[in-house]
């Protein structure tokens, strides 16, 4: 049914809070800088790699299930995406195709212990958070993994910067846009493919709107509840491919509390948590909304205690802005 | 005449463009079990939103002894003696029946909470109700009835006048309903008013001491059941006359059979037996009835046959002669058996797409290489849906928007397209109105001529016997009696679902 006003329809209220933040940006500009390109380029670097998060968690959100282990998951295909590609100096498509591999194959733990033993999300991707990070300590040793190679006689060289490495940390179409920006970009296109055009897209939104009519259906639940974690698995180790190429290493302790962001992010949009609704569009204008925010935040030289105050006040504001204002009558 | 406990005059509602109810007057006196009635969509939701004071922004008044009033939120409507008990029960199922009778009561957050605290009170209120039991058990141990009574239990004692009673009925058995009704005699009979809403026929002339017929939102009747009979009230609740469905005819018996079961049983742990020895033959074009009162193994049955995962089974069942186990809906549907829960929630996904819905439990027919054929998809629901006369804007609606008989055509849409040869159907009709379950009907006689058969459970003896061959009598998980279609009558079959002996077989 159309609503009644234009402005109470979902979408439209899912923009509101970023039209809120960009009115603001507008007036408080900086002598101009908010309506400087270079701006708003480097806002759509930072969150690329978050976004690349999100995305991944919009499709499990879908489902009904959340996952707290792609920060934990991201850490460890930054550290095995530069171990493989400076010290072992693996080629980038074996490099990229291993990293892949393995932050799916977190997922697909998750995912069967999800899919098949029936315990919450919460909990399995909980225990996957504190298990990965300790496997990204072990793969690293403890120690950022740079391109500082020791040989096998004791001694130790800087081998060159592998060339994905400055591919991805760099910009592309007339320095217009970040290559990270574009495997953001990329990402979304993908989910949105998956969510709504291809039939596990269907299947996921059944599963999140009601697991027992699902599987009276026919949906295979279990496959398509395992077919979200991994894909959040491959999109976390994605993103870990982007983060070591921005930080030029594999730090083991680099993303501690993206998952909390990446949720934000979707939350933001106006997904539900609680699955079966929502999509990667809403996480889109999330992940701009947190992005503008910080950006206008810091143009105006707000300092990082009340930046951080300011963006979880806003957070419950833009949530209480998007629900319908007259709820009894919805 | 005394004063009338309730009286709404010319209530008004509209929801955007729609209006849901026009200038509807009616009075609720003392004493009296005034029955609602009308199809779905007819106006009867929003008239129960009203007086449980969900919506609280209409036109028109609302008086309670004489004293024009306006609720504010459900509370209010409590403040002011009139109780709701809906179809779905309120009660928190992990407190005593003590507790649940007293929650919400205003005490402090932080006073100290003792358990079971004024269970003499709670005995009582619960005698008042004609139940007996200890007030310090679980509800979650109670059965529907006992729950329902408690709830009404709950409603006396925020000292309520008026009863707002929705399809309280629809999930109870027979002999259940009965009981039922014999309290709510009495409740009357102490002066409380009662309103009463209910889909079914003979309910409705037994229990109603005045009964009011809406359609579209207007009341087009309001008068003693005595001024009514059967035909004349589905014509008001319809606004047509019903053509009575010709009786099934028995074009069944041909070919190679679908189903066959020899002592099909079932048991989940540590419980007796949901259903034992079961032996049966469906045939291509063939409806075949389940009947029985709730827990007598009838749907039980309709489920194992679907998704035996869960469960012990036993005996054997084959599908054209090939040995088939139920291991789960995804093999079941493979294997060309559908099944509809009676549960409406089981059934239908509201947040998903009509067009969505339909093509959920066939999505491989009707998508290459993993993408959806969305096309086909939107088609092939449009031509299904026409069949059943699903009334909606369009494939693409919500199917949360829809009203309840939709939404089941939308469940009966998809177990179409699922293209099945078993259809497995739990109460079909559960809950949706006169025009609906004609189409429903008509609907499965058709899956039959197209050579598929139908199994069919359901509470409602009348629609069983106008549309099954024959009909499976099933008492404490046994089958009791097979009764051939033309020879059934709904008397013979609720006296044989209460146990009697089969004596004319």
């Amino acid at each position: 049914m159309k609503p009644a006003r234009p402005w109470q329809s979902g979408a439209l209220r899912a923009l509101l809070p970023l039209l809120v933040v960009l009115v603001v940006g507008a007036v408080f500009h900086q002598n101009g800088a908010f309506f400087q390109w270079s701006t708003h380029r480097a806002m759509l670097r930072e969150i690329s790699v978050l976004g690349i998060l999100a995305a991944g968690m919009t499709v499990v959100i879908v489902s009904g299930g959340i996952d707290l282990s792609v920060g934990s998951v991201l850490a460890v295909s930054a550290v095995l995406f530069s171990s493989a590609s400076m010290q072992h100096a693996m080629g980038p498509v074996a490099s990229v195709s291993v990293v892949l591999g393995a932050g799916a194959g977190l997922g697909l733990v998750s995912g069967t212990l999800v899919a098949r033993f029936r315990i919450q999300p919460f909990i399995v991707t909980l225990a996957m958070m504190v298990f990965a990070r300790g496997l990204a300590k072990l793969v690293s040793g403890g120690k950022k993994v740079t391109n500082y190679v020791t040989l096998p006689d004791g001694t130790g060289t800087t081998v060159e910067l592998p060339a994905i490495f400055r591919s991805i940390d760099s910009k592309v179409l007339g320095d217009n846009v970040s290559v990270v920006t574009l495997v953001f970009a990329v990402a979304l296109l993908f989910t949105w493919l998956v969510l709504r055009r291809l039939r596990a897209g269907r299947y996921l939104y059944a599963v999140g709107g009601s697991y027992e009519a699902a599987r009276l259906s026919g949906v295979p639940v279990g496959r398509t509840l395992t077919f979200a974690y991994v894909l959040s698995g491959a999109f976390a180790a994605l993103a870990g491919i982007c983060q070591a190429a921005q930080e030029t290493q594999g730090d083991p302790e680099t993303g501690a509390g993206y998952e909390l962001d990446a949720i934000a992010m979707v939350v933001l949009g106006g997904t539900s948590l609680s699955g079966g609704r929502g999509g990667v569009g809403y996480t889109l204008v999330g992940a701009l909304t947190l992005g503008i925010l910080q950006k206008v935040l810091s143009l105006n030289a707000f300092s990082t205690e009340a930046r951080l105050m300011l963006t979880g006040t806003i957070l419950i504001g833009a949530v209480l802005l998007q629900r319908p204002w007259r709820s009894r009558e919805a | 005449m005394a004063e009338p406990l309730l009286e709404l005059s010319r209530v008004t509602k509209s929801f955007g463009s729609t209006r849901a109810l026009s200038d509807v007057s009616l009075r609720v006196q003392p004493g009296e079990v005034h029955v609602l009635a009308g199809g779905n969509g007819a106006g009867k939701s929003t008239l129960i939103r009203i007086l449980s004071g969900a919506i609280t922004d209409f036109e028109g008044e609302l008086r309670v002894s004489g004293t024009p009033t306006r609720f504010r939120d459900p509370s209010g409507a409590t403040r002011a003696g009139i109780a709701t008990i809906h179809q779905e029960l309120s009660l928190v199922p992990e407190l005593s029946v003590t507790d649940n009778l007293f929650l919400g009561e205003r005490r402090a957050l932080l006073a100290p909470w003792r358990e079971n605290q004024g269970s003499d009170r709670a005995r009582e209120l619960l005698a008042a109700v004609g139940l007996e039991l200890d007030p310090a058990r679980g509800v979650e141990s109670l059965s529907l009835p006992e729950r329902q009574l408690v709830e009404i239990a709950r409603a006396l004692r925020h000292a309520a006048r008026v009863l707002v009673l929705d399809e309280p009925t629809s999930s109870l058995s027979e002999p259940e309903t009965q009981a039922l009704f014999l309290r709510i005699d009495e409740l009357a009979r102490q002066g409380k008013g009662i309103v009463f809403i209910s889909h079914r026929m003979d309910e409705i002339f037994r229990i109603g001491s005045r009964v009011s017929v809406l359609r579209d939102g207007s009341l087009v009747h309001s008068g003693p059941p005595n001024e009514l009979d059967r035909e004349r009230l589905v014509e008001l609740m319809v606004g047509r006359t019903l053509e009575t469905a010709p009786a099934a005819t028995a074009t069944s018996g041909a070919g190679e059979p679908l189903l066959t079961l020899r002592r099909f049983g079932a048991r989940t742990a540590e419980r007796p037996p949901s259903f034992e020895d079961v032996s049966l033959t469906l045939t291509p074009g063939e409806i075949v009835g389940l009947a029985g009162l709730q827990g007598s193994g009838a749907s039980e049955l309709l489920l194992a046959l679907f998704d035996g995962s869960a469960l012990e089974l036993e005996g054997e069942v084959s599908r054209q002669g090939a040995r088939y186990d139920p291991e789960g809906p995804e093999h079941a549907l493979a294997s060309g058996v559908c099944y509809l829960a009676a549960d409406r929630k089981a059934s239908v996904l509201p947040e998903l797409r009509i067009s969505e819905n339909a093509t959920l439990s066939n999505l491989g027919f009707y998508s290459r290489f993993g993408f959806v054929a969305r096309v086909r998809e939107l088609e092939d629901t449009k031509a299904a849906s026409r069949g059943l006369a699903l009334v909606a804007s369009g494939p693409e609606a919500r199917t949360g928007s829809l009203s309840g008989g939709n939404q089941q055509k939308v469940a009966l849409t998809r177990c179409f397209l699922a293209k099945p040869q078993v259809l497995l159907l739990d109460d079909p009709t559960r809950g949706i109105d006169v025009a609906a379950k004609t189409d429903v009907h008509a609907w499965i006689r058709k899956q039959c001529g197209t050579g598929s058969g139908v199994l069919v459970a359901s509470t409602d003896l009348d629609e069983l016997v106008g549309l099954c061959h024959r009909i499976l009598v099933f008492f404490r998980g046994r089958v009791r009696a097979e009764v051939s279609g033309a020879r059934a009558s709904s008397a013979r079959l609720l006296a044989l679902c209460m146990g009697a002996e089969d004596d004319a077989a």
